[in-house]
C-alpha cells in the first residue's frame, strides 16, 4: 500500500475493484465503514454483488476479467471532461500527450459493450474519482488474478497519476495483501527477479555485492517463476524444497501441479501438517508454526512487526529458520551459522536499503514502516510525498485483451473464485480449527436464483462443474450475489478442488495465475449419478 | 479493560504477537497456560487494528494444538511409504538430494519455494539457501495469496 491502513479513514472518494475486502481484510474493511459513515463516497468494482457493493453509492457490476476495459474508458472521461491534476502532471509525470491520444478511442460506451457497466454509470466513476479532494484506491487479488493483471494496475496507476492522488493523507494506490507475510517474503528476496530489498539480479553493482556477502559467484539471469519452475519439472527442474506452502491445492491446474511435482528426483518439504503437497515429498521436516517462533511479519501497508513464540512446538517440530540453517550446514553451504532469529533478522537488514534503519532490538516497537533507509530515520507511513523514487511517474499504454478463455457454446458460464471470510487459503490451518469448521461446514456454488430455474438446478442440490481441464461436484446455493451468467466457488476446501478446473493462463509478466475467471458448463447431477461419481 | 491480576491467578500468560491470518497484520495478545493457547485477545495499542479483531483472528488457533500436527521428520523408504525418522537421518537425505541433482542436473535443476504465511526470517533463508547454495535465483513465493 502507498498510505498507511489508519488513511483509509480520510478519503472523500474511494474507489474499490476487485476486493472483497469485507471478507479477506474484515478490520481494514471496518475502517473503510468509518470514512463511509463520516461521507465519504464509495465506488466499488466486482462481478459480484459483495458486502461492500451494498455499502457503495456507486456499483460497477463488471463482467469478469473486463477491468482494463473499465480503467481505459474511466481515465478518458477524465481526460475529456477536464478533471486532470495539471499541476501534478506537469511536475511529476511524464508521457501524458501520448496517453491522452491513445484513450481518445476508448469511450464509456465502447468500454459498456466490453464490462456490461452502463456508460452512464463508468462516466459518474471517473467524475466522482477525477474530482476528489483525496481519492483513495483499493484492490485485491480480483484485480492481479488474471492474464492482463499487470495491466489492470497499471491502468490504475494512470487514474492516480492524472487526478494526483498519490502521496497524500487519504490517497493512494493501495494492494491489499492478502497472507500474513505475503509482504515479507518479497521484501527478504523470495521471488526470482530480485535480492532482498528489491535489489535487481541484473543488475551487476547487486551482483557484486551479494557475491562478496553470499560468498559465491551470483549469475545475472533472473530465476524462473513457481509457474515457469512447476511446468519444467522432471525436466530442467529436479529437486525442490518447499516451506509450508499447499502448493497443490492452491495451485491452479491441480492436476498438472501434481503430477509436476511427482516427476521431481527429489521433494523436500517443511510444513506444520501432513499436505497434499507434503505427501508427495521424499523428506518431510515438521516446522514450528505460528505462536511458536519469534521473528517478523511485514503486513500491507509495509509495517515490520515482532511475532512471538508463545507455546513450545508440538514433539520435535522445529523453526523453519533452524530447518534451513541446519540443511544448508549438511550441504557445506558458508555462512550458515546462525545461532537465533535475531542473528538471521539483523543481517536481512543490513543487507537491504529498505531495512537499513533497523535491527531486532528496534524492530522490537512495530512502529516501523519502509523504506527505512538510515538509522535514525523514522520509516515511511506515506509513499511518494516529495516525489517519486524513480523520477517521473510514467504512464502506461494498455490495450484491452479478452481473457485466455472465454464462454462459448460448450462452456457458457464465467467461473470466478475467491475466499470466503471464515476460511484461510487450502484450510491446511482452519480446516483444523473446530470453531471454524462450525461456521463453514461445506462449500458451495453461488448462482443467480433465475439461473438456478433455467439450467434446472435446485437451490441446495448438487451440480456438476466442468472447464476444459476437469469436473468437480459441489452443492448449489442459489444467491443473487452471483449475477446472472457468472457462479461463484471458493478455493478453501480440498473436498471441492476447483483447482482442478482453473489455470487458463498466466499474466506474461508476473505469470500469476488467471484464478479469477474460467468458462465452465454446469450441470444438474440427478440422485443416481452421485453413488457414480468418484 | 482486562484486569492482569485475575489472569496471572489463573496461570495464564499473555504474549504479545501478530495475527497469522492476512495482511493486515492485526496485533494480539496470545493468552497460554500450560503451552497450550486458550485464547486470543486484540491488542488495543496494536497499530494496525487499534483494538479490532476479526473472527479469524479471534478464533482459529486450534489449529496450533490438533492431532494431526507432523511432530517428527519423515523420510520416504524403499516400501514407497513415509517413515518417522531422526532429524539427522532426514536432514542428510534432504542434503544429499540436493548435491546429487546439482551434480547430475546442474544447479539450476535446485527450486525453492518460500512462504507467505512463514516469518521474514524464514523467507530470507530459503533465498539465500539457493543463492549462496547454488549461485541461481531459482527461487519464488506464493505471493499469489
Ligand atoms: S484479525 Fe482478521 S483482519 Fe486482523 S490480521 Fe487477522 S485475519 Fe486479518
Amino acid at each position: 500500500m502507498s498510505n498507511p491502513l489508519k488513511d483509509m479513514e480520510k478519503p472523500d472518494v474511494i474507489f474499490c475493484i476487485g476486493t472483497n475486502m469485507t471478507e479477506c481484510h474484515p478490520v481494514a474493511a471496518t475502517r473503510l465503514k468509518k470514512a463511509v459513515a463520516n461521507g465519504a463516497t464509495l465506488i466499488v468494482a466486482d462481478p459480484r454483488r459483495i458486502r461492500l457493493a451494498e455499502m457503495a453509492h456507486l456499483y460497477l457490476p463488471l463482467r469478469v476479467g473486463s477491468d482494463t476495459a473499465l480503467l481505459l474508458a474511466m481515465a478518458h472521461v477524465i481526460a475529456r471532461d477536464g478533471l486532470i491534476d495539471q499541476e501534478f502532471v506537469a511536475a511529476r509525470t511524464e508521457g501524458i500527450d501520448r496517453l491522452l491520444e491513445h484513450i481518445r478511442d476508448f469511450t464509456p460506451e465502447w468500454a459498456e459493450t466490453i464490462t456490461g457497466v452502463p456508460a452512464a454509470d463508468i462516466e459518474t466513476a471517473a467524475r466522482l474519482y477525477g474530482r476528489a479532494d483525496r481519492g483513495a484506491i483499493y484492490y485485491t487479488l480480483g484485480v492481479t488474478e488474471h492474464i492482463c493483471g499487470v495491466d489492470n494496475v497499471q491502468s490504475l496507476c494512470n487514474l492516480v497519476l492524472m487526478t494526483g492522488n498519490i502521496g497524500r493523507e487519504g490517497t493512494g494506490i493501495n494492494p491489499m495483501r492478502g497472507q500474513n507475510n505475503v509482504q515479507g517474503a518479497g521484501d527478504s528476496g523470495a521471488i526470482p527477479n530480485n535480492y532482498v530489498g528489491f535489489q535487481s539480479v541484473s543488475d551487476p553493482a547487486n551482483q557484486a555485492k551479494f557475491t562478496a556477502l553470499y560468498g559465491r559467484e551470483m549469475s545475472l539471469e533472473k530465476g524462473p517463476t513457481k509457474v515457469t519452475a512447476l511446468d519444467r519439472c522432471g525436466e530442467q527442474i529436479r529437486a525442490m524444497l518447499i516451506d509450508g506452502e499447499n502448493t497443490l491445492v492452491s495451485d491452479p491446474d491441480r492436476i498438472h501441479g501434481e503430477h509436476a511435482l511427482r516427476s521431481l528426483d527429489h521433494l523436500v518439504v517443511m510444513d506444520i501438517f501432513l499436505s497434499e503437497t507434503a505427501e508427495l515429498a521424499h523428506v518431510v521436516l515438521p516446522a514450528a508454526g505460528w505462536a511458536e517462533v519469534d521473528g517478523h511479519y511485514t503486513n500491507t501497508e509495509r509495517r515490520i512487526q515482532r511475532v512471538r513464540k508463545a507455546v513450545e512446538p508440538p514433539g520435535e517440530a522445529m523453526p523453519d529458520w533452524w530447518i534451513i540453517t541446519q540443511l544448508a550446514q549438511k550441504m557445506g553451504i558458508p555462512g550458515f551459522d546462525y545461532e537465533s532469529p535475531k542473528a538471521v533478522f539483523n543481517e536481512l537488514c543490513s543487507a537491504s536499503p529498505i531495512y537499513a534503519g533497523i535491527d531486532w532490538d528496534l524492530a522490537e516497537s512495530g512502529q516501523y514502516q519502509w523504506p527505512i533507509p538510515y538509522k535514525g530515520h523514522p520509516g515511511t507511513p506515506r509513499l511518494h510525498e516529495d516525489g517519486f523514487i524513480n523520477g517521473r511517474g510514467k504512464f502506461m499504454l494498455i490495450g484491452y485483451r479478452d481473457p485466455a478463455e472465454v464462454v462459448s457454446a460448450d462452456f457458457p458460464v464465467w467461473l470466478t473464485t475467491g475466499r470466503r471470510l471464515e476460511s484461510y487459503h487450502t484450510n491446511t490451518q482452519t480446516g483444523r480449527a473446530e470453531g471454524i469448521d462450525y461456521l463453514l461446514p461445506r462449500e458451495t456454488l453461488e448462482v443467480h436464483p433465475a439461473d438456478v430455474d433455467a439450467w434446472g438446478l435446485a437451490n441446495g442440490g448438487l451440480a456438476r462443474l466442468s472447464s476444459r481441464r476437469g469436473s468437480v461436484e459441489v452443492v448449489v446455493e442459489a444467491t443473487e450475489r452471483s449475477p446472472r451468467g457468472t457462479v461463484f466457488c471458493s478455493f478453501a476446501f480440498n473436498d471441492v478442488p476447483v483447482n482442478i478446473l482453473t489455470g487458463s493462463g498466466y499474466d506474461p509478466i508476473t505469470q500469476t495465475a488467471e484464478l479469477k475467471v474460467c468458462p465452465v458448463r454446469v450441470e444438474a447431477l440427478i440422485e443416481e449419478e452421485i453413488g457414480l461419481v468418484a | 479493560m482486562q484486569n492482569p491480576i485475575p489472569l496471572m491467578e489463573a496461570g495464564i500468560t499473555k504474549t504479545r504477537s501478530v495475527c497469522g491470518y492476512c495482511g493486515v497484520g492485526c496485533a494480539v495478545d496470545v493468552m497460554t497456560r500450560d503451552n497450550r493457547i486458550v485464547g486470543i485477545q486484540p491488542a488495543m495499542d496494536g497499530p494496525a487494528n487499534e483494538g479490532a479483531l476479526c473472527v479469524k483472528g479471534q478464533f482459529a488457533y486450534d489449529f496450533v494444538h490438533h492431532p494431526d500436527r507432523l511432530t517428527r521428520p519423515l523420510v520416504r523408504r524403499d516400501d514407497g511409504k513415509l517413515h518417522p525418522t531422526t532429524w539427522d537421518e532426514a536432514l542428510q537425505i534432504a542434503a544429499d538430494g540436493f548435491l546429487r541433482a546439482a551434480a547430475e542436473h546442474g544447479e539450476a535443476s535446485v527450486y525453492g519455494i518460500a512462504s507467505g504465511r512463514t516469518p521474514s526470517e524464514a523467507d530470507y533463508l530459503m533465498q539465500k539457501w539457493v543463492r549462496a547454495g547454488f549461485g541461481t535465483h531459482n527461487i519464488d513465493n506464493c505471493s499469489r495469496a
